[in-house]
């Protein structure tokens, strides 16, 4: 984007139309970002700090340490990245090829599936900027934008004028919101908001499948059929439709197929094209799935052995750290301690952490080597893929006080 | 012994749902070791029957507890209109993955959103603290 525009790496959106105020070297103010974006871009002025066992060292000293643990390891585990550049991430896959690494980041828990199955082109898909211009009908599946992509309806898909669609959501946009609970993107939605059981999502799919086929649509727990009946209508009206897929339906579902039937089935019976979207949380997570699956034909979980790639879920940083398969664990800009289950990966403490992060974690509170790196998109550039496959360039804003994850990746890699 | 005070705290079996707040969100970004992000995310939503039930309210805390963990979390009414007894709904956090299970059938995909547990008054115990 042209002018002093900066772009808020604090989720899959990407926005790229934020404009800042600085003070001493630090962000003040951020205007158009919303209040995680705020809260994301006001972080970057930070010291670097690099520490051993805890305690403060040089950098030199920790990037040895750091080399000396991933040497002295049979099968060390690279995982995270979803916050790094795509220039970082090439330079982690390079690493992993040449330590023998295991390699996955935190799509093989979330939505990495639905993006494979995007690569593969197993369904119809479309940009953010496409639906903002053209779409008519969206549907929140088991996605709750409104709290995880602040934006995500104001920028891109229900509020905002877009070249076809100059009456937006007022006259010419419908929200559908299909979930669990009533989340704030469900309340938005108003009637449209259709609430199942957990669990239901599989039977959900098949019954609207049956209501745009002119069947009678039927579900176990009894979901009025003329309730499925209009929703049926609503979207065989579309003619730029577009189901946004949460979480939510990834979890409930056994596989991915009915959902892609659904978005098959619609794209025959419906007057225009539908299309899915995975709302993927991490600002590069799609970035890594695309330049992993470049480099080997996966998206996540793979170990690399001479250059070549295995992949299955025992590559997956889970099932690894069930295993105790891996024996020491390089980590980028994550921190499993606090996402994962403890009951499985409390088994990271029996081996050396080497934490790589912007921030304290508790991740990086229990690593043998920590170095404290740059916000992107705030104390350094570089490129990343938007949830929707768009690459986003950014600038940095200030002159970073600290290194990049790339940077010391690097380092690492040359201290091998 | 007091035995009146087992009776007035009955234990509840939930089925727990998590999900994203974006408060929650921005005080992790902010300082997730700080108080915030601990008051936006030890909380469990339930229905007011279950409320009642315990005998606890808006505010008091609460051990959650199943195989794979036990803490002590705030507990508030859920709000929504729809009755809800035994589903109650969780800020997906550090808190909440104390409770997920370590089966996952070899798919590397742990049941992040598919929780059980009971739910007991903590008689004033104060939240679990973040750590490991
Ligand atoms: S919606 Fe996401 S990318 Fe946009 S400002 Fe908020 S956190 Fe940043």
């Amino acid at each position: 984007m042209e002018g002093n525009y900066y772009v808020c790496t604090g989720c899959g959106l990407l926005c790229d139309d934020i404009e800042v105020e600085l003070e001493k070297d630090a962000v003040s103010k951020v205007y158009t970002a919303c209040r995680v974006g705020v809260a994301h871009m006001k972080e970057g002025s930070r010291e670097a700090v690099s520490q051993v066992d805890g305690k403060p060292a040089e950098e030199a000293a920790a990037i040895e340490k750091a080399a000396e643990i991933l040497k002295n390891a049979k099968n060390p585990l690279i995982f995270g990245l979803g916050t790094s550049t795509n220039e970082a991430q090439k330079k982690a896959i390079e690493l992993a090829k040449k330590l023998n690494a295991t390699l996955d980041d935190t799509s093989s828990f979330c939505l990495g599936p639905v993006v494979e199955a995007l690569l593969q082109e197993k369904f119809n898909t479309c940009t953010l900027d496409d639906v903002r211009h053209k779409g008519d009908v969206m549907i929140f599946w088991g996605a709750d934008p409104s709290d995880s992509h602040p934006r995500h309806l104001s920028k891109f898909s229900y509020f905002p004028r877009g070249e076809q669609k100059q009456r937006g959501w007022e006259e010419e946009r419908t929200a559908i919101a299909i979930d669990i609970r009533k989340s704030h993107t469900a309340k938005i939605c108003g009637s449209n908001f259709f609430q199942i059981p957990p669990g239901g999502d599989t039977e959900f799919i098949n019954a609207l499948i049956d209501g745009v086929s002119g069947k009678l649509p039927k579900t176990s727990y009894k979901f009025p059929p003329k309730r499925l009946l209009e929703l049926a209508n609503i979207l065989k009206g579309a003619k730029f439709g577009t189901i946004f897929m949460g979480l939510g339906l990834l979890y409930s579902l056994e596989s991915l197929d009915p959902i892609i039937k659904l978005v098959e089935v619609l794209n025959e019976k419906a007057k225009g094209e539908f299309h899915l979207i995975p709302v993927v949380g991490h600002y590069n997570m799609r970035g890594f799935n695309e330049n992993l699956f470049a480099e080997t034909g996966y998206v996540n979980c793979v170990k690399f052995e001479n250059g070549e790639a295995k992949h299955g879920p025992e590559y997956s940083t889970v099932e690894a750290l069930k295993a105790k398969a891996v024996d020491a664990a390089l980590i980028i800009g994550s921190d499993p301690l606090a996402s994962l289950p403890r009951s499985i990966v409390k088994n990271l403490l029996d081996i050396p952490i080497i934490s790589i992060d912007p921030c304290e974690t508790l991740t990086s509170r229990k690593a043998k080597v920590y170095f404290s790196t740059a916000v992107t998109g705030v104390e350094c550039g570089g490129s990343a893929t938007r949830m929707d496959g768009v690459e986003v360039k950014f600038d940095p804003i200030l002159e970073a006080k600290r290194p990049t994850d790339e940077e010391i990746l690097t380092k690492i890699m040359e201290a091998l | 012994m007091d035995f009146g005070s087992f009776l007035a705290a009955p234990e509840i079996k939930v089925k727990i749902v998590t999900y994203r707040d974006i408060f929650q969100n921005k005080a992790m970004i902010e300082d997730r070791f700080g108080e915030e992000y601990k008051n936006t995310s030890a909380l469990i939503k339930m229905d007011s029957a279950d409320l009642k039930q315990m005998s606890v309210k808006k505010g008091d805390t609460v051990i959650v507890k199943n195989s794979f963990g036990n803490i002590v979390v705030k507990v508030e009414e859920s709000g929504y209109e729809t009755p809800h007894k035994g589903i109650a709904y969780m800020p997906n956090s550090p808190w909440s993955n104390m409770l997920v299970s370590d089966e996952t059938n070899g798919t590397g995909v742990p049941k992040f959103k598919d929780i059980e547990a009971t739910v007991t008054s903590a008689k004033g115990a104060k939240v679990t603290d973040l750590e490991f």
